[in-house]
């Protein structure tokens, strides 16, 4: 397995205020594939994807990512696994608003090992023409695709994406799920997308479902569609 | 109103920002308020010193004694007292110059400090400021002439509370001089010819021409000495008035760019709030109470500063004031901070502080409620286009920008270097100008090791010695000046036209030292008036050049030329230049002028005022990582989102460091050398400004060493800035800073 993840626990606050934002997490992800993280606000999901990408470390619990363990990994260790193994891509972009889009990109370019070719993926995301862009001069979609972009320079094994279409239009949040699924298909990049909409867990390869901090149910996508052809 | 809870939470959750901008508050104060205290403490004791104990209004010695009969009459005649001073200045074996006095019983009395008045014929009062210097006690011996007193105390004089030994001295000696007072009996039995002097009081001023012509006419005056030409006396009013002043400066200066510099980050961190303004205006809460509610916040650090600091001051207002006194007698003055001025350093930040609000308050609701609730205000700086087309390094180009496309923020930043940079660097400007002074000053006077200045006029032909002849005269205002007649082949004294590089031609006219060039705004060609200081007869000179000497007040010319002036036989003289010791018959030496002597006066004041030397560095380097620590640590709250996203990608700290922080380096530099070339305009102007206070043309040094402690201090702040503010940076929540980040 790609990600292991065993009895997992997260608790945020003590006392009667104490939540269990992950209460006994087991989880298994293959390389390679999609998946999709659904569940109601407050539900553990983005909390998951922390503890996933390295941001946040669990109270209790193994995190094993292609062979690594994550949760004994020291702060150091964790700002490696994201510097090469992660990319992130959140719902309100978090560009750098000092820097053009070719700039954002690079930031994470210069810090990488071995980072993919910039006009490549400028190329591959479509926005070549607004290279020399600045963030507010780019609409949501296009900011999107950029912190796509940023994400996928450095080639990660693993894509993460929080709402990543939750503050788009339908048409906008097309386009980039289009790119997403571009980049699993033309890297073998694994990618979890964590959403409230239910629309988009038919282009995965399986769709987790967490309630309360706990996984309500996983079911493997037998009729997966491909983004053009979802319905949002 | 419920918005009044913010006011506690929020000085709990920005308590770095309010304790920094605080401590700049009270850095700004502290130097208005030491400098005030200092000068209006000195200044009112000097007045009332002097009324108390009957202050001269001149004093002056003439070529035949004037009787007690004489006087008497002169007093009627011209509406004047007069008191006939009696001294002797002996030179004690261990080297201990001493001036002893026979009680005066009207003017210039002695003021005992401690212990008492002496009774008893091997008692003796001395010198306060000698006493402490040397940690003399009631009881000790002093030799006086040869001969042991009992010290039964000590005092002040209102002539002597600036203890120069000689009138020409540059700086007090309290190490190896000092004044002594025996009773009448005791002095009359140890001296049986002393030296005379006359102290007069003017009850009517106008009678003062009139007396000086009658006195010369009959008794023929040698000296005479306005007390406004005594630096011993106006020393304590000069320095008084340079504190007073000083003081404003400062409060013109300092505490305005600390009060700016705060006034800069408050408008930046009430930008930063502009979500919650325009939550509140969406709302319906009225522009008036949104600019009363953050200006209310901002006042925070003026009264917090202003208070603590004015309530310091009042407490220490006494040790404030002493650091003013390191040049005096141990005068007693007391030091107080006046309500008003403490009322004003409490009042004068707080209503910048609050008036900078308002304008930003207002400024900002003047954008749409929209934009101020997406918190784009003033967020896309114009610089942010700059380097794009650059193959320059990304952190590279952050770094620029981050600090032009913010020259509030950055602002900061360079003051809070440049302040550092400025006053440290004048400190030991300071130092090293005075040290240049001793090192400097013997090359001026010419190739002699040593002066003797006499006080009789001798006949003789010395051997390997030039003879001079030295008469102190005044312009028309009453400002004094020596008039020295050397030979023409004179070879110890400096005879160096200034501007041709060449040996002035004396025999063909006067020159003029370039102290006395500046003091009497006279240059090469001008004419020169003055007059006799006892017949008060008028003299009109050509200044043929300017000779660099920037520590004696003279003019020079041959001494067959200066004879025509003081109707003086050339061949007279009562100044010797000599390349070796030599003793003299009879207690003719008033005064020798070595190398040392300047040394060690330059030494002694070095030492006196290193308390408030080291103060200023060390309030330098206070309000410099003030400064520094409020503006980066404003610059991190800017960039939190941007320093999660970077951690998020996998940047280190040291990275983050490098992209967020380093680009402020950029800043260190030029505040650094603005800084310093700021102290060195600031000592130059000073010199320049107080030559006839100090007597002498400072020449502004900035050693090297001076220069790289400079460097080292200001950037060992900088970074120790840094260092605190690293820390906030780590501190730096990844998962909420991005919460946060909502375009």
């Amino acid at each position: 397995m790609f990600i292991e993840i065993k009895n997992a626990k997260k608790q945020y606050g003590t006392g009667e205020a104490a939540v269990f934002a992950l209460d006994s997490v087991d989880l298994s992800l293959e390389k390679g594939k999609v998946y999709v993280i659904l569940g109601p606000s407050g539900s553990g999901k983005s909390t998951l994807l922390n503890m996933i990408g390295g941001l946040d470390t669990l109270d209790s619990g193994e995190l094993i990512i292609d062979g690594r363990n994550i949760s004994k990994a020291d702060k150091k260790a964790l700002t490696a696994y994201r510097q090469e193994d992660v990319g992130f891509v959140f719902q309100f972009y978090n560009l750098i608003p000092d820097l053009s889009v070719e700039e954002n990109i690079e930031v994470v370019a210069d810090i990488s090992k071995s980072p993919l070719d910039i006009d490549e993926v400028l190329k591959a995301l479509d926005i070549e023409k607004y290279r020399k862009r600045f963030p507010k001069e780019l609409s949501g979609g296009q900011q999107q695709r950029v912190a796509i972009g940023r994400a996928m320079i450095k080639n990660p094994k693993l894509l993460l994406c929080d709402e990543l279409t939750g503050a788009l239009d339908t048409k906008s949040s097309l386009a980039v799920l289009k790119f997403v699924e571009k980049i699993n298909q033309s890297y073998g990049t694994t990618i979890i997308i964590i959403t409230h909409n239910e629309a988009i867990a038919d282009m995965a390869d399986s769709v987790i479902k967490i309630r309360d901090g706990r996984i309500a149910k996983i079911k493997e996508n037998t009729q997966k569609k491909s983004a053009a052809e979802l319905d949002l | 109103m419920k918005l009044n809870k913010r006011y506690v939470r929020n000085i709990r959750s920005n308590l770095s920002f309010y304790i920094s901008a605080s401590v700049l508050t009270m850095v700004g104060l502290l130097l208005f308020y030491l400098f005030y205290v200092a000068g209006t403490g000195i200044g009112k004791y000097g007045d009332d010193f002097f009324s108390r104990n009957n202050r001269e209004d001149a004093s002056f010695t003439t070529m035949d004694e004037i009787s007690g009969e004489a006087l008497s009459e002169l007093e009627k005649k011209f509406d004047v007292q007069l008191e006939k001073e009696r001294y002797v200045n002996t030179e004690e074996a261990d080297g201990k110059h001493v001036r002893v006095f026979r009680a005066n019983k009207n003017i210039d009395l002695y003021e005992m400090i401690e212990g008492r008045a002496p009774e008893a014929d091997d008692e003796a009062v001395i010198s306060a400021g000698y006493a402490e210097n040397n940690d003399i006690h009631i009881g000790d011996k002093v030799t006086i002439s040869g001969r042991e007193y009992k010290v039964t105390g000590w005092f002040l004089r209102p002539d002597y509370l600036y203890m120069l030994e000689n009138l020409d001295d540059d700086y007090k000696n309290i190490t190896t001089f000092f004044l002594a007072v025996l009773t009448d009996d005791a002095f009359d039995k140890a001296f049986e010819q002393p030296s005379i002097s006359y102290k007069v009081i003017y009850n009517d001023t106008d009678n003062e021409k009139d007396f000086r012509l009658a006195v010369n006419k009959e008794y023929y005056t040698l000296s005479y000495l306005s007390a406004d030409e005594n630096t011993r006396i106006t020393f304590v009013h000069e320095q008084a008035d340079m504190f007073i002043l000083g003081a404003w400066v400062m409060l013109v200066m300092l505490p305005f760019i600390t009060v700016a510099l705060i006034s800069i980050i408050i408008g930046r961190k009430i930008r930063s709030e502009q979500k919650i303004i325009g939550t509140l205006s969406a709302q319906g809460y009225k522009r008036s109470t949104l600019m009363l509610h953050y200006s209310l916040l901002a006042v925070i650090p003026g009264i917090a500063g202003g208070v603590l600091m004015t309530i310091a001051a009042m407490l220490l207002s006494d040790k404030f004031g002493r650091l003013g006194l390191a040049d005096y007698e141990p005068m007693q003055p007391e030091f107080k901070l006046p309500i008003l001025i403490a009322a004003a350093g409490i009042i004068i930040p707080t209503v910048i502080y609050f008036i900078a609000a308002c304008l930003k308050v207002n400024k900002l609701l003047k954008h749409d409620t929209v934009e101020l609730l997406s918190g784009s205000v003033g967020t896309q700086s114009k610089t942010h286009r700059m380097l794009a087309d650059t193959k320059l390094k990304v952190r590279k180009k952050f770094a620029v920008r981050s600090v032009l496309g913010n020259p509030g923020r950055s602002f900061v930043v360079f003051l809070g270097v440049f302040l550092g940079a400025m006053i440290v660097s004048f400190s030991y400007i300071f130092i090293d100008s005075v040290r240049a002074v001793g090192s400097q000053a013997m090359d001026e006077f010419g190739t002699f090791k040593y002066e003797y200045i006499l006080n009789t006029i001798q006949d003789d032909t010395p051997e390997n010695a030039d003879p001079v002849m030295v008469v102190a005269y005044e312009n028309t205002n009453g400002k004094r000046f020596s008039l020295m007649g050397v030979d023409k082949d004179c070879e110890r004294w400096n005879l160096t036209d200034s501007d041709t590089g060449s040996k002035c031609d004396i025999e063909d006219g006067w020159y003029m030292s370039s102290l006395c060039a500046k003091i009497f705004d006279v240059k090469a060609g001008d004419e020169f008036t003055f007059r006799s200081i006892s017949s008060l007869e008028e003299y009109t000179v050509t200044i043929k050049g300017i000779i660099k000497n920037g520590y004696q007040n003279y003019i020079v010319s041959t001494r067959e030329n200066a004879s025509k002036i003081t109707d003086i036989d050339p061949s007279l003289y009562n100044c010797l230049l000599t390349d070796e010791s030599r003793s003299f018959d009879g207690d003719i030496v008033q005064e020798i002028i070595t190398s040392d002597t300047f040394e060690n006066q330059m030494e002694t004041m070095l030492d006196e005022m290193s308390g408030l030397v080291y103060a200023l560095i060390i309030i330098g380097a206070i309000i410099c990582i003030a400064a520094l620590y409020v503006s980066i640590n404003m610059l991190v709250s800017e960039n939190a989102n941007n320093i999660s996203m970077l951690k998020v990608l996998g940047y280190d700290r040291r990275k983050i460091d490098k992209m967020v922080l380093n680009g402020n380096h950029l800043l260190l530099i030029p505040g650094l050398i603005l800084g310093m070339l700021t102290g060195f305009g600031a000592m130059a102007w000073y010199c320049d400004a107080f030559v006839e206070t100090e007597g002498l043309m400072i020449p502004v040094a900035f050693s090297l060493p001076h220069i790289l402690l400079t460097i080292c201090i200001v950037t060992a702040c900088y970074f120790v800035s840094l260092f605190l503010v690293r820390r906030k940076i780590e501190k730096v929540d990844m998962i909420e800073s991005l919460k946060d980040n909502r375009d």
